[in-house]
């Protein structure tokens, strides 16, 4: 349960010569929350993508489960793909050497939609969705993946107060099952009447 | 109608039918992930590559296909490596490689005095189609095919988000070389038959007129691959019929499928 799900030890990344997360550690076991907090360009999506393994590291040591999944910000070119929300929902269940989809993989879409509330969108295209529907979508991509550790970046950014508490719902049970969750957020709102959580604060690339 | 008849009578016709059709239906659902992957331009850098290469083949006296082909598939894969990595200087790199690789090709030409070569590299012939281009692109469609269906789930995610396919632990370079070293080959093979200002086109135009009408990427690709071989096969039997240039006649076909698409489409909505 409290088995430590991720572990950075003094990572940097760099832009370039730019140093963009300079010396940042942190250590996240299973069955916690952690928040990522600061002003814009401090560097928080940017340690994420890292911790993610988008972004090698220049100095530094990371250290996590293979059962990882990714939740990205939204971006415009997101609904311009002709899928509906299955076909996205089922690629979380993609792993290295594992090239075709299993019955047991469909099943898992089916609940990750329903945990989500989006089964009845599992027809519609990308392109009639909402913002707050296509971040749904994309957390039942990740948790389609049997995640141990969850990487969020801002995933309550336009969400609507029904779409944040569904969100919350979730989030709240995959944390009661040991998963580990790291997310990015604005809004301190978020942080509130959460059980073990830690909140971190992100300035001009280190942890204050 | 006799007219078309008596044209499909002749050997060379035929080949450059089947191999042409294979070609194209190839390179236009190639074109779907280049289309949806915003990489639309790198067919038409390829193929001034691919004419810089001929020049070169032509003024050494050595094989085209045995030059080409590895330069091609090599500045393919810079490319696409430039324009995954760097977004914006994908672009610029093509251009630049693409215009410095045109007036390479010429300077060549004029100096070896192969101008007259120029015109076939350009615009491509029917007549270069030989028994063994025919060979090759049966091989590569066969490929293409094999390709898209062992691997169409991973095709599908990394077309849609190549960082969350990584998140995922996906090796998406290898996935992104096979894409380049299709998408070369089809570029090599297509443009002695349409010229190779005109082969971009052929990967292209199909794709896009495909989205006027699919909602789902296993129906662009489908619908893609049928506009294509209809294109292809109009265009080649309308070239012959007025005696206009193979390649000029495909694209024309193609682009008058897309304006219909669009006018069904502004009807429609």
């Amino acid at each position: 349960m409290n088995k430590s799900k991720l572990k950075l030890e003094n990572a940097v990344i760099k832009y370039g010569e730019n140093i963009v997360i300079n010396g940042v550690s942190l250590n996240v076991s299973g069955g916690e929350i952690i928040f990522i907090t600061g002003a814009n360009g401090s560097g928080k999506s940017t340690l994420t993508r890292g911790m993610a393994g988008l972004l090698p590291l220049s100095a530094g040591k990371l250290t996590r489960t293979e059962r990882m999944s990714y939740v990205p910000q939204i971006e415009e070119a997101d609904r311009d793909f002709p899928a509906c929300v299955r076909e996205i929902v089922m690629t979380g269940t993609q792993r290295k050497r594992k090239l075709f989809y299993s019955r047991y993989d469909t099943e898992r879409a089916e609940n990750s939609m329903r945990e989500l509330q989006i089964e009845n969108l599992a027809g519609c295209e990308l392109k009639t969705l909402s913002g707050g529907q296509l971040r749904r979508v994309f957390l039942a991509r990740a948790l389609c993946g049997e995640p141990e550790l969850l990487l969020l970046d801002e995933p309550c950014a336009g969400l609507d107060a029904e779409s944040h508490k569904i969100l919350f719902g979730v989030l709240e049970k995959k944390l009661s099952e040991g998963c580990a969750v790291i997310m990015v957020t604005h809004d301190d709102s978020d942080l509130e009447g959460i059980k073990n959580s830690r909140v971190i604060k992100i300035s001009e690339g280190k942890i204050l | 109608m006799s007219e078309i008849l008596e044209i499909l009578s002749y050997p060379f016709v035929i080949r450059a039918l089947v191999a042409g059709s294979l070609i194209s239906v190839c390179a236009s659902v190639l074109g779907v992930i280049l289309v949806l992957k915003h990489y639309s331009l790198i067919g038409h850098g390829l193929s001034e590559i691919g004419f810089a290469s001929l020049s070169a083949a032509s003024a050494l006296n050595l094989s085209a296909l045995a030059v080409s082909t590895p330069s091609v598939i090599a500045a393919s894969f810079v490319i696409m490596f430039v324009s995954q990595k760097y977004k914006t200087a994908g672009d610029i790199a093509i251009a630049v490689a693409s215009s410095a690789a045109l007036a390479f090709g010429i300077i060549i030409s004029s100096i070896t005095g192969s101008v007259s070569n120029t015109g076939a590299y350009l615009f491509g012939s029917v007549l270069a189609v030989s028994q063994s281009d025919l060979i090759f692109s049966v091989a590569l469609s066969f490929a293409v095919m094999l390709i898209f269906i062992i691997f169409y789930n991973r095709i599908f995610l990394i077309t849609y988000n190549e960082d969350y396919a990584r998140s995922l632990g996906i090796n998406t370079a290898f996935y992104q070389f096979v894409i380049s070293v299709l998408t070369a080959l089809v570029v090599v093979s297509g443009m002695r038959i349409t010229g190779t200002l005109l082969i971009s086109g052929v990967i292209i135009l199909p794709a896009v007129t495909a989205k006027n009408f699919a909602s789902r990427f296993k129906t662009l690709i489908i619908i893609s691959g049928v506009i294509s071989f209809v294109a292809f096969t109009a265009g080649l039997i309308v070239s012959f019929i007025f005696n206009i240039p193979a390649g000029a006649g495909v694209i024309l076909s193609n682009t008058a499928i897309l304006i219909a698409a669009k006018i069904l489409k502004f009807i429609k909505n």
